[in-house]
């Protein structure tokens, strides 16, 4: 799936410095959400509180996950669901190849999901001779070209208006315009006669709520809604962290994660679904099944540095907030969650500090982040705490903790970033992967939505901080105090293992 | 319970470092923040808020008087915009309009129980799709529909027109109000389906360019009556 296998750092960069309309297009992308955010969450006043309910009530629900999730279950089978359980990506594919099989399903309609990223749904079902079709706008464009998504909210950002033109013109058998609405159009239409014929729909899950068993998804296509009412069986991914208690509940997500993302109010549709269509519905899906996965996610639960990162609700603000992810892009990331939050998650899911290297980890010594997250997830502390426990398997270099009070001064302020990486070849070579910048960003994919790239190799980082550090012996200082004074604040008020401060 | 349901949550348990709770858990934070739970405006404010939020998100909304009034924007609407096929959910209100007799030349289809085939391809090429909604909420610029035999959730998503009748008293202030009416449901009547719509169907993702009526309906119109 990969087009950039074998391609070099060099090349890839060369590639994109030409490409302007996709720089711009990325520059403005980020740019308006983060400002989209910043205004939606002063609209809505006390914003302060708002993001404290969240933390509780994400606390709460993870640290009696089982009760929840347990009490989930039990309420969607009585509403009808076949509920399975899926401890590793590769169960939760076969347990989807299996039910597919069982209904001899030729086509498999899919909305954007993260969970299914990780577990390579499309894949699976291909390898079997079953069609599966990405339905949102960008990334049905992505698969069409046979390409990786190269931005979260806007995977098909790379390709131009033309570019698009000709792919769906292929498609469509005949010469279509360069025109948005035209294009649109006629994938509304084909994707009209797949949902129709479809055997299976597939989708994420952005909430479950555990009172009454339902499942809750955000989206602004619609295509959701499509493959939860047209075919005749449904299969939710679903990643076992998701569960709210109530519909009450539910409020203050629905307050905090369009907002958080978009800059929304609310996502064009909210859909909880409650099992199976009742008997006498004519639409909705007659059979239902909810896959539960873990695939690293229990990792966490107990772990008092890492349990809050199953608090995340997949907003995508942190990647906003985030300065160097704005500099340097998701490339360097590695893995479904690029960003601060992907930079904790894949070591995490992992249990493997040897996986976490350098580059992640300097995005998010500023506590931008943090600042951002709806339900204020300390990611900088535990961005600490991995590099701690890599320094104590001995991982790392003790010189380099050094190196990392320098990152962290440039770090903390965009601008300053921004002027050390023109200096020198080094900074350029950063700055070049901006512009196939990849990122999961808001609720249109956002939360469920992701792409996967090679990451830089954390060496060839290494090799470029060590030189760009050098030219900064001189101005190094320590992070900001009063940044500092105010996460050491957090960190010491901060309930330890999901209880509540 | 299944041994597999069992053996994920003792794991769980075993993690978190104790038994799995027997009784529901103390949740004092549940809900949104008591400041916000006061917040209530009054009838005409709702409505003016719902409108300005419909309109931000591409959404059109019209006040009327009476569903004598609404009859007339609809007949209006299909003509000028030739529609040649209506879908309507099966509501005593909607009926009541007789669309079927003010339209003649327009194919008035009404959803209902057990038909599932012939009402979804029928949906899918409907031009119109018609609505009584079971709630609204101003905050958000939200409408609020729910499945059942009589309501299809087909008729507010294949068609390429929407158009939602809010009597106003059903237009809340807040989404939590909407929310807490299905907190503690019986599961007969609890519907397998709740959509909260808040606009046309909406997507950027040919060069950041905002199109609308990618899957969903294009054009919304929001009807208030009262
Ligand atoms: S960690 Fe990032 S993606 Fe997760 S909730 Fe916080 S800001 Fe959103």
């Amino acid at each position: 799936m990969s087009t950039s296998k074998g391609v070099s750092v060099t090349e890839r960069a060369k590639v994109a410095l030409n490409d302007e309309f996709l720089r711009n297009a990325v520059k403005y992308t980020t740019e308006k959400l983060r400002d989209g955010k910043r205004q939606a969450s002063s609209e809505q006043g006390n914003w302060e509180e708002w993001r404290e309910r969240g933390r509780q009530i994400r606390l709460h629900t993870i640290s009696h996950l089982d009760y929840y999730l347990n009490q989930f279950i039990e309420n969607a089978k009585a509403n009808g669901v076949q509920v399975h359980f899926a401890a590793t990506a590769a169960e939760a594919a076969s347990i989807t190849l299996g039910i597919a099989q069982k209904r001899q399903a030729r086509t498999v309609v899919k909305s954007k999901s993260m969970v299914s990223e990780e577990v390579h749904i499309n894949e699976t079902l291909e390898k079997e001779g079953m069609e599966s079709i990405e339905t949102d706008l960008g990334e049905y464009i992505i698969q069409l070209a046979h390409e990786m998504p190269s931005h979260i909210i806007i995977p098909a950002i790379h390709k131009n208006r033309e570019q698009i033109a000709e792919l769906l013109s292929k498609e469509a058998g005949e010469t279509l315009p360069p025109d948005t609405t035209i294009l649109a159009g006629f994938v509304r239409k084909k994707l009209r006669e797949k949902f129709l014929e479809a055997d299976i729909g597939m989708t994420g899950c952005n909430f479950a709520i555990a009172e009454s068993g339902s499942i809750v998804l955000f989206e602004n296509e619609g295509n959701a809604r499509m493959v939860s009412t047209v075919p005749k069986t449904q299969i939710t991914l679903m990643g076992m962290e998701r569960i709210i208690p109530s519909w009450d509940d539910l409020e203050v997500m629905a307050t905090l994660l369009p907002r958080s993302a978009t800059g929304q109010k609310l996502t064009v549709y909210m859909s909880g679904i409650s099992g199976p269509r009742r008997e006498a519905d004519s639409d909705g899906p007659e059979e239902m099944h909810i896959i539960i996965v873990d695939n690293g996610r229990s990792l966490q639960l107990g772990d008092p540095d890492f349990q809050e990162l199953l608090n995340c609700i997949r907003c995508g603000a942190c990647l906003n907030a985030c300065p160097v992810y704005r500099q340097i892009g998701g490339h360097s990331y590695g893995g479904p969650y690029s960003g601060p939050i992907g930079a904790v998650l894949k070591p995490a899911l992992q249990k493997n500090v040897a996986e976490w290297d350098d580059i992640a980890n300097a995005s998010s010594l500023c506590g931008a982040c943090y600042e951002a997250c709806p339900v204020k997830i300390p990611l900088h502390d535990m961005l600490v705490y991995l590099r701690n426990r890599k320094v104590k398997e001995g991982h790392k270099a003790a010189e380099e903790n050094l190196g990392m009070k320098g990152y962290a001064y440039i770090m903390a302020n965009p601008k300053r970033l921004r002027r050390v990486l023109r200096l020198g070849r080094v900074g350029q070579k950063l700055l070049l992967t901006d512009n196939v910048i990849k990122a999961k960003i808001g609720p249109l994919k956002g939360w469920n939505q992701y792409r996967h790239t090679p990451g830089l190799p954390a060496q060839s980082f290494r090799e470029q901080w060590h030189s760009l550090d050098q030219e900064l012996q001189q101005t190094r200082r320590e992070m900001d105090e009063t940044i500092k004074a105010r996460l050491e604040k957090e960190r010491t008020q901060r309930g330890k293992g999901g209880s509540h401060s | 319970m299944s041994e597999q349901q069992q053996a994920f949550i003792q794991m769980i348990s075993n993690r978190l470092g104790r038994p799995m709770p027997t009784e529901k858990p103390p949740h004092p934070f549940k809900g949104a923040p008591d400041f916000w739970k006061s917040y209530e405006l009054d009838l005409e404010q709702r409505i003016e808020l719902f409108r300005d939020n419909w309109a931000k998100a591409g959404g059109h909304s019209h006040r009327l008087s009476t569903m004598a009034e609404v009859k007339q924007f609809i007949v209006d609407h299909a003509q000028s915009l030739k529609a040649r096929q209506i879908l309507q959910q099966n509501q005593p209100e909607l009926l009541a309009l007789r669309l079927k007799e003010q339209l003649p030349t327009c194919q008035v289809t009404t959803w209902s129980p057990g038909n599932r085939d012939e009402l979804i391809s029928q949906a899918a090429s409907a031009d119109i799709g018609i609505a009584l909604v079971d709630q609204a909420v101003a905050h958000t610029g939200s409408i609020v529909v729910t499945s059942s035999g009589n309501t299809g959730r087909s008729v507010s998503l294949l068609p390429t027109v929407f158009i939602a009748i809010i009597p106003v008293e059903r237009l809340k202030t807040r989404l939590g109000e909407t929310l807490a009416t299905f907190d503690g449901r019986p599961r007969k009547q609890f519907p397998a389906g709740i959509h909260f719509i808040s606009g046309p169907s909406r997507s950027a993702d040919i060069e950041n360019d905002l199109t609308i009526g990618v899957h969903g309906p294009g054009v919304v119109f929001a009807l208030l009556i009262g």
